[in-house]
């Protein structure tokens, strides 16, 4: 699973550090529509092209990103395998409390009924 | 509809509310005694394989999870606070980059009790994932989904 492996934890890592910024996230909204160039992804910044390449190395050292091989204009196109591994990751996470808190109920039911058996022994009829 | 309700208010936080059918005093024994915590922690995909809870201020906490394939994960934290129906502790998912800061309130009335977890994160970017990809629930399947969630950070 996704949950325990170092390997894997290392590219959430990658992942979490290349999300951080808001640029990058801007950038990876962008792709999620289709596949762009440095220019197209420059455009809507106010931020130089060599300030958004700086970005797309940080996101396709993080894997969420590939570069096309034309050398002209040299695509970028979003990877998906990182996002679905966080996506999991934080899926399990609410998953696992919602059906805890349910458990916890029934638990709660143990204690009071419990409680009332121990009134009960206190003050015999 | 789920009961645990989930709220985001504050940029860089996540706010769970749940009532239970009891009073504070029996919901604080089932949250902080570890034979009761491993009654009801963890889900039939993830049993609770060990509990470890050192309940004073300092103290830590260890909560290990077993998946079926047999591979486990943890939640660790420290203790920071310890007060009448409030806790503040710290809190990590295995070995992941960042740690929140949980601080639990419970509120009895006329024998419910309502638990307030407040999950600050350090920053709003970790936030929008967590709660993002909630929403979109067992969406992690398909590339639309995919954008959405993206879209949404």
């Amino acid at each position: 699973m996704v949950l325990n492996m170092t390997a894997h934890a290392e590219r959430l890592d990658a992942t979490f550090a290349a999300l951080a910024d808001p640029t990058r996230r801007a950038i990876l909204a962008r792709l999620a529509k289709g596949e762009a160039t440095v220019m197209e992804l420059a455009a809507p910044f106010a931020i130089s092209q060599p300030a958004i390449s700086k970005h797309l190395k940080v996101l396709e050292r993080a894997g969420l990103i590939a570069r096309g091989r034309d050398a002209q204009r040299r695509p970028c196109k979003l990877v998906p395998g990182p996002l679905r591994a966080v996506d999991a990751w934080i899926e399990r996470y609410r998953e696992l409390w919602e059906q805890s808190f349910e458990a916890l109920d029934g638990v709660l039911e143990d204690l009071k009924a419990e409680e009332r058996a121990a009134v009960r022994k206190e003050k015999p009829r | 509809m789920s009961k645990l309700q989930i709220t985001t208010d504050v940029p860089n936080e996540i706010k769970l509310t749940r009532t239970f059918d009891a009073p504070k005093r029996l919901v604080l024994r089932a949250m902080t005694e570890p034979a009761l915590i491993a009654r009801w922690m963890g889900n039939s995909c993830s049993p609770i394989a060990s509990v470890d809870v050192d309940f004073r201020v300092g103290g830590s906490y260890r909560y290990v999870f077993r998946n079926q394939d047999g591979s486990e994960f943890a939640f660790t934290g420290v203790y920071r606070e310890i007060g009448d129906g409030r806790i503040v502790h710290t809190e990590r998912f295995n070995d992941a980059p960042d740690e929140s800061l949980v601080t639990t309130t419970l509120v009895e009335h006329a024998g419910v009790t309502t638990m307030t977890a407040v999950m600050r994160f350090s920053s709003q970017a970790i936030r929008d994932m967590v709660i993002g990809t909630g929403m979109e629930r067992g969406a992690a399947e398909s590339y639309d989904n995919l954008a959405a969630l993206v879209a949404s950070l």
